[in-house]
Order: C-alpha cells, then structure tokens, then sequence
C-alpha cells in the first residue's frame, strides 16, 4: 500500500481488500476501505483482481429455471411503467408490444375478480380464454387452449416449513392431489399450473400442508373455485 | 425489426436507455435464470429469491443509464445487483436461522432448455468456478460460501467459527487468490 495512507492504521489493508469484493466487510469498514481505495492504488488493484473473481462466483450457484410467475410479473410490471412513462413523456420513444398474457394479464384477470366466469381474448390468437373468480380467497383460474392456471393474491405466506397444494374436487368425492405446490411472494402473490385433466372436475381448492404436499387435505381450503 | 436476440447485451442496455421494452425482455430472458439461481442459493426460500430478483430487474429498467459497459459485462452487473439486495434483505429482515430450502420440489417451472452456443459456454465456465471452488482447501471454501452465498459479515463468520477476524479475513484472501490463479488458467478472468 501507499506509504502516505491516511486511512492506513485504521483497518487491515493486506486483507481488506478481499473481505470487500465478497460483500464481507461491515457496512462502516466498507465505507471506510472504499475512502481508502481512493489514495491507494495497492488495494485498488486488489479489489479489481478480486472483484473479477467474486463477479464469477455466481456461476457456481445450481442452475434453477426461472418460475413462471416471476417473468410475469417482472415484465408485466416494466411493461406499465414503460406505457406510464410514455404517456408522461410522449417525446421519449417507447415501442410496446401487446403482451396481454404478460403484461396486462393478471391486472385484467384481477379487475374481473367479481364477475365470475369471463370469456377474454388471450394474446391475440384468437383463443377463447376464462377467467374464474374464486368463491374463497382472492384468486383466479384461468382456463385456456386445455391448460389451467391458478393466480392467487392477497395469501399470507405459509408458515415455515408448509406450502400450499393444489387439489381437485369431482363431486362429492375426496379432493384428489396434485403435484402442484406453491408458495407466495411477500405481496401475497403467487401462480401455479393446475396439472391433470379438469373433465369432471367441480371445484379446485388451496390448502395450506407440510412442505412436500400431502395425500388428502388436512386443513381447510383457502381458495375455492367452482368450475360449474 | 431486427431480431433482438442477436443483438449483444451492451447494445441492447443502449435500447433501454432509450426506452425500448422489448430490449429488457431479451435482457430478462438471458440473464434470469443466473440472477434467480444467485439469489435462491443465497436466501434458500423462493418467494424471497424471486423478490430480489424482481427488484433487481425492476432497478436495471429504472436505472439502465447508469450501466458502464467498462465495468464490466451487462450480466455481471445484473448478478451484482442481486448479490447486494439479498445482503441488503438479510441484514435488513435478520433472518438467517430462517431460511430453509425445503421449497425446491415445486411444479411451477417453465421448460427452459436454451440450448443456444453461448449457454453452452456458459455452462462450462460453471463447472469450472465449481470445480476451482471444490478446489480450494475446506476452510477457505467455508469462508468463500459463508461472505459471498451467506451474506454473512467477516466478524460475524468470526463469531460462527471462533476464529479472529484477522484469520478469516486471511483466509479470503487466500481463497480469492488461489480462485483468481485457477480462473485465470481457464481463462475466466485475465
């Protein structure tokens, strides 16, 4: 390090510099190494040489695929700021493309929530699509070219160690299980295909169970939706 | 139009400059799956791994004026802007004996299976920061997982292992250095 550091007796210079490109100084240590990276080129290099390596690290990370509810939201969510920001700001270019399943999907399914089974169009194929208002809890079935979708909103998150499972009502017979878990965003958010066939299917309900879902429900359901 | 998805990252952060949605798509689709995959291995829980990231990306939208491509690549950027704000959740929400991955059996996933040329790449520089990190002595491994994955603070690390800060702090520097010798034979970082 500079022999001129003012900073220099104040923190441990020959290690600092590692413990900040990981993120692992202390808030206060890192402003001060970040005052003191300004007069010494030594530890500035340091970092840069070990911020390349921290910047590899995520790699490292298991490769998850990105849940679908969260590229929805995401660009759903950019794609109105951006038709905010157009109307605001006419002068500035915004080119949108009409993306109802992403962006204006789950607000239009959610402004429909009390108006029970909806016919819609969906993404401009043409395709009749449905929206099904839940009976219990805020949530929204959507039905469309033989696929079911499950949007739920305003749902506590579970309790540790316990998801949410789907499960499928026919009649009066027991609800049969799905392999559809889910859990929720802090907003209370959260979507979920509904796998299997609905033939015959009357109801499709949400309980909360012990994570790894279970057999038969053993808590009452916190959406309900009827199909018929 | 041209096709987005042959356009570089760079170029395309120019079009979010300028306002182009469709641009941010491309940029969500290529670097998502790295971005959630960082946070999910950080916090363990997916609901708030899917918070960070949406709030990263909401911030790349919000702030892609502030890019600097001579900092560095759009994807290290992106990464970066996760690892902080899950620091930034865990420091906020303290709650590290909460965390769990029991949540990893869920059927919501979509079927990505991009098989483009530069995922391939990608995937082969994985394996080789997993094997430099496998590489590395235990303790140095330790320290390495608990900073950067575990958000963790080297005092607090200090306090998990009784060690003196001055020892953990030596042993990241020496798992960065033996990290950045491998890397750089693998031609990952120059």
């Amino acid at each position: 390090m500079s022999g001129e550091e003012p900073m220099a007796s104040t923190h441990d210079c020959g290690s600092d510099a590692a413990a900040y490109a990981l993120g692992a100084l202390e808030p206060a240590e890192a402003e001060q190494f970040r005052a003191h990276m300004d007069t010494c080129v030594v530890c500035r290099d340091e970092v840069m040489a070990f911020q390349q390596v921290a910047d590899a690290l995520p790699m490292a990370a298991p490769q998850q695929p990105v849940p679908r509810g969260l590229r929805r939201r995401v660009l759903g969510q950019v794609h109105e700021e951006a038709r905010a920001a157009s109307r605001a700001a006419p002068s500035r270019r915004r080119v949108l493309m009409p993306r109802p399943a992403l962006a204006g999907g789950l607000a239009a399914a959610l402004a429909v929530a009390t108006a029970g089974v909806i016919a819609l169009a969906s993404g401009g194929s043409g395709t009749a699509a449905r929206v099904i208002a839940a009976s219990v809890g805020h949530a929204e079935l959507r039905l469309a070219d033989g696929h079911a979708e499950l949007v739920v909103n305003k749902l506590p998150q579970p309790a540790s160690g316990h998801i949410y499972e789907v499960w499928l009502q026919r009649g009066a017979a027991e609800p049969s299980p799905t392999k559809a878990l889910f859990s929720v965003t802090s907003t209370g958010s959260g979507d979920v295909d509904v796998p299997g066939n609905l033939h015959g299917v009357s109801e499709v309900l949400v309980t909360e169970e012990l994570a790894g879902g279970s057999p038969f429900p053993t808590t009452p359901p916190v959406i309900v939706t009827h199909l018929s | 139009l041209p096709d987005l998805r042959e356009i570089a990252d760079e170029d395309l952060m120019q079009m979010i400059r300028d306002g182009e949605v469709r641009a941010f798509d491309v940029i969500f689709d290529r670097h998502s799956g790295a971005a959630f995959s960082l946070a999910y291995r950080m916090c363990g829980r997916r609901a708030m791994a899917e918070d960070i990231v949406q709030e990263a990306f909401v911030s790349l939208w919000r702030s892609g004026a502030r890019y600097d491509r001579g900092r560095g690549s759009v994807r290290s950027w992106v990464l970066s802007a996760v690892h902080n704000r899950a620091i930034d959740a865990f420091r906020r929400e303290t709650v590290k004996s909460g965390r769990d991955v029991r949540d990893d059996n869920l059927a919501e996933w979509l079927a990505a299976d991009d098989r483009t040329d530069r995922e391939v790449e990608r995937r082969d520089e994985a394996r080789q920061v997993r094997t430099a990190l496998e590489g590395l002595p235990g303790e140095q491994r330790q320290v390495i997982e608990l900073a950067y994955f575990g958000g963790f603070t080297h005092t607090q690390i200090a306090e998990m292992l009784s060690l003196p800060a001055g020892t953990v702090k030596g042993r990241m520097r020496l798992a960065l250095s033996k990290l950045r010798l491998t890397l750089a034979d693998g031609g990952l970082v120059s």
